[in-house]
């Protein structure tokens, strides 16, 4: 036993003795369950049923592929994730702007700011859902104020789509801000000292010296939040559960339905691994670019 | 499962006793704990308490039964994933009626006829439970004479109003100047009440803050009335179907595969005028209704918020307006039955669709596990069991022997309606594919709801999607 702990203690040893936990619960907890599910795209397979796999080949990736209501879903997904990017980008680069100022309370204000990116998903898609509400929501209650009617927002296409962008905007733009703000306070002074005396604007002062510290880092903000959004779950299912009909149902709840409700279970992993290859291009495209430019630069 | 066999000392010591006492325990009695999934609310609550209490096995073995309470918004997720993982955790389960289809064919859930064959006892417990609740908790395929699972809660839909609103004399005179018709007040006068006359309703007590409000004045929007018309699970799809049937339109026949077809059922002219019906009543409701999320639990928060004349809702979930510590209209509810439609001799036909769930057994368990839970179920299902259910467990009784008791109408204010409409209900599809109808179903029904295309296109659009699907699953030739 002690020549055993002894080569265990070993310096050469306990650098990897150390890590081995760690890699062995990733492999239990992500890359096997990672290819258990590649596998079973493969098979014939209903987590519901009793009955063994049967081998399918490439029958539902196919099957997936030419579904039209995964395509719609995807357009859908597509169409949320643009608005709510857009947003999160504009909102978080001009509050990034706002708080790289000093004014009084900054502190307190950015505290509050960043609280709702600390809040779980299932808070607060249930905080907006009652806030949409149209008889007692607050929402609704402001608009007949000056309406004298409810306001129904989620009643519609495009007042649901408004209402998830809102609540998914209202949870990430702090994260936007916070990456952009990192870029914005890392500025050297002596730059800005420097375009004044060259008698810089505003605007060729933002053009030369403040956008090129952040644009590295918006990018990342950028791929980060297009990579979440892309995910929307949560949100969307507990606000609109994917409605009216089925005009806000994102590719990821369809994948939640396909598996946990009809039980299609590799007809699911199939989707789910074609989800995964679309992120995996998203993101080397990102990366694809910011090497452009900065070669370029 | 855990069994512990206790030898040696507590079999010396059981025996002495039964001597002693001159009871009948068996020689060895074992530790047996039945593990059952249930959803978390105030029935199998009553369930567990009430067995921690009272259960004694006939067999003489120790039986506890252990409720593994999850939340319902959950429920379905992780009984489904334990049914799927193959740890074999429960041995009896409650499901949701529709559920049933998928776990059988999945082989979790367990056909009892043979323990039912061998056992008078519990074909008399069967014999006495309601023929509409075996119908749509136990049997599959539906309609079949093969029993998997028993009344657990039963649950069926009631009208729920405002007493002080309906039987005040200005609001009353009021209603009958405009209608010429009377403002049902009693449980008698909502016997008469038809979809007609519950428009007529949702359109009266519609008031504006400032309005005249039975004794009082309204001070926010009020509405007449609200049903299901939400998105989520089956919420649209278990109040349209009452109008569906009422019509004398169908929903796919399961009980008539693999001849009955979708297409010409589901579309046919019945149907879409119950739907027509439904979505017309609609504008009455509160703005909720516009949006498609109009579920059980919106309506009944506004509700008990004092935001409507009346709802129609599961007896289960309304009665929590009856909570004063929930509830603003606490003292002022009443139930009845739901209004119906006239049928050609002019009675009021009430075909709706039933609630509540069953409880099944797993595939799993040993013989001895399937007699011990077997004894429960006569337990459960027993005419005592059953009237504390119904007087302390705010629940239904599920057997004639107690709904005939004289008084039992008595102890819920819901009793009497429940009763009444118990022989009207039908039940949706039990087969595998029931979450794939249900979804699409749902999706199309939200699109007419939300005004983006007409009944008859939900209709057709859904009549088209279950043809493909169950032709497809082999369930239409």
């Amino acid at each position: 036993m002690r020549g055993f702990m002894d080569w265990l203690m070993d310096p050469k040893r306990r650098g990897p003795m150390l890590v081995t936990p760690a890699i062995l619960l990733l492999f239990v907890m992500n890359i096997f369950p990672l290819m258990w599910s590649f596998g079973l795209s493969f098979f014939h397979y209903k987590a519901s049923s009793m009955k063994p796999p049967r081998f399918a080949g490439l029958y539902y990736y196919e099957k997936v592929l030419t579904d039209p209501v995964v395509w719609e879903r995807f357009q859908t997904t597509a169409l949320i994730v643009s608005l709510s990017v857009l947003v999160q980008m504009i909102i978080g680069f001009a509050l990034a702007i706002l708080f790289s100022k000093k004014f009084p309370m900054r502190r307190e204000i950015l505290m509050l700011i960043l609280t709702p990116m600390m809040l779980s998903f299932v808070a607060v898609g249930v905080f907006f859902k009652l806030f949409y509400e149209p008889t007692f929501g607050l929402i609704s209650q402001a608009f007949m104020v000056f309406t004298g009617e409810p306001l129904a927002l989620l009643a519609t296409k495009w007042g649901a789509i408004l209402g998830i962008v809102i609540a998914d905007a209202w949870m990430w733009t702090p994260f936007v801000m916070l990456l952009v703000l990192a870029g914005l306070v890392s500025v050297p002074n002596y730059l800005y000292e420097a375009a004044e005396i060259d008698r810089a604007s505003t605007w060729e002062r933002f053009k030369t010296v403040t956008f090129p510290y952040v644009k590295g880092l918006l990018l990342l903000a950028l791929l980060f939040r297009t990579i979440e959004t892309f995910k929307l779950f949560d949100v969307v299912y507990i606000i609109t559960a994917g409605g009216p009909g089925s005009s806000t149902e994102t590719i990821a709840v369809y994948v939640y339905r396909m598996a946990f409700q009809f039980f299609k279970t590799s007809q699911s992993s199939a989707l789910s691994y074609i989800l995964l290859f679309v992120v995996i291009v998203l993101t080397n495209l990102y990366l694809y670019f910011v090497n452009r430019r900065e070669q370029e630069a | 499962m855990k069994k512990h066999i206790k030898k040696g000392g507590v079999l010396a010591l059981s025996a002495m006793m039964a001597t002693i006492l001159g009871t009948a325990a068996p020689a060895s009695a074992k530790d047996i704990v039945i593990q059952m999934a249930a959803p978390d609310w105030s029935p199998t609550r009553f369930m567990q308490e009430y067995a921690d209490k009272t259960y004694k096995a006939p067999s003489g073995n120790n039986v506890t039964l252990a409720i593994d309470f999850i939340p319902w918004p959950s429920f379905y997720e992780r009984v489904a994933a334990s049914m799927a993982s193959g740890e074999k955790k429960y041995q009896l389960v409650v499901s949701d009626s529709q559920w049933i289809g998928t776990f059988i064919e999945g082989g979790q859930f367990m056909k009892l006829n043979k323990y039912i064959d061998a056992d008078p006892e519990l074909q008399k417990t069967l014999a006495d439970v309601h023929p509409a609740l075996t119908e749509a908790y136990a049997t599959y395929p539906y309609k079949s004479d093969n029993i998997y699972g028993f009344p657990q809660m039963p649950d069926t839909k009631v009208a729920v109003y405002r007493e002080d609103l309906f039987c005040n004399e200005m609001e009353q005179a009021n209603f009958k100047a405009k209608y010429s018709k009377t403002l049902p007040c009693t449980y008698e006068d909502w016997e008469t009440v038809d979809w007609e006359t519950w428009g007529n309703i949702g359109e009266f007590f519609r008031r504006s803050p400032g309005d005249k409000l039975g004794s009082g004045t309204t001070n926010e929007d009020f509405y007449g009335v609200a049903y299901q018309a939400g998105k989520g699970y089956d919420f649209s799809s278990m109040q349209i179907n009452a109008f569906i049937w009422q019509n004398g339109g169908g929903i796919w026949d399961e009980s008539k595969q693999p001849e009955a077809q979708a297409e010409g059922v589901v579309n046919s002219a019945a149907a879409v005028k119950g739907l027509e019906e439904y979505l017309d009543l609609l504008k009455y409701a509160p703005p909720a209704a516009k949006t498609g999320q109009m579920d059980i639990f919106q309506i009944q928060e506004l509700f008990m918020q004092g935001k409507i004349a009346a709802m129609v809702n599961w007896n289960a979930v309304a009665a929590a307006a009856l909570d004063p510590k929930n509830s603003k209209v606490a003292d002022k509810t009443a139930f009845a039955l739901p209004p119906g439609t006239p049928g050609p001799d002019g009675t009021l036909v009430r075909w709706d669709n039933i609630g509540g769930q069953p409880f099944v057994l797993t595939t799993w368990n040993d013989d001895e596990t399937v007699k011990e839970s077997l004894d429960l179920v006569k337990w459960w299902l027993s005419p005592e069991t059953q009237l504390e259910f119904a007087k302390k467990g705010s629940g239904n009784a599920a057997i004639k022997s107690v709904m005939e008791m004289p008084g039992y109408n008595d102890i819920n204010p819901w009793n009497k309606a429940h009763v009444e409409v118990l022989p009207w209900q039908k039940d949706v599809w039990h087969i595998p594919e029931f979450f794939e109808l249900l979804t699409q179903q749902q999706e199309e029904y939200d699109k007419a709801i939300t005004g983006q295309i007409s009944a008859q296109e939900a209709l057709d659009n859904i009549a088209k999607f279950q043809q493909e699907l169950l032709t497809e699953a082999g369930r239409i030739n």
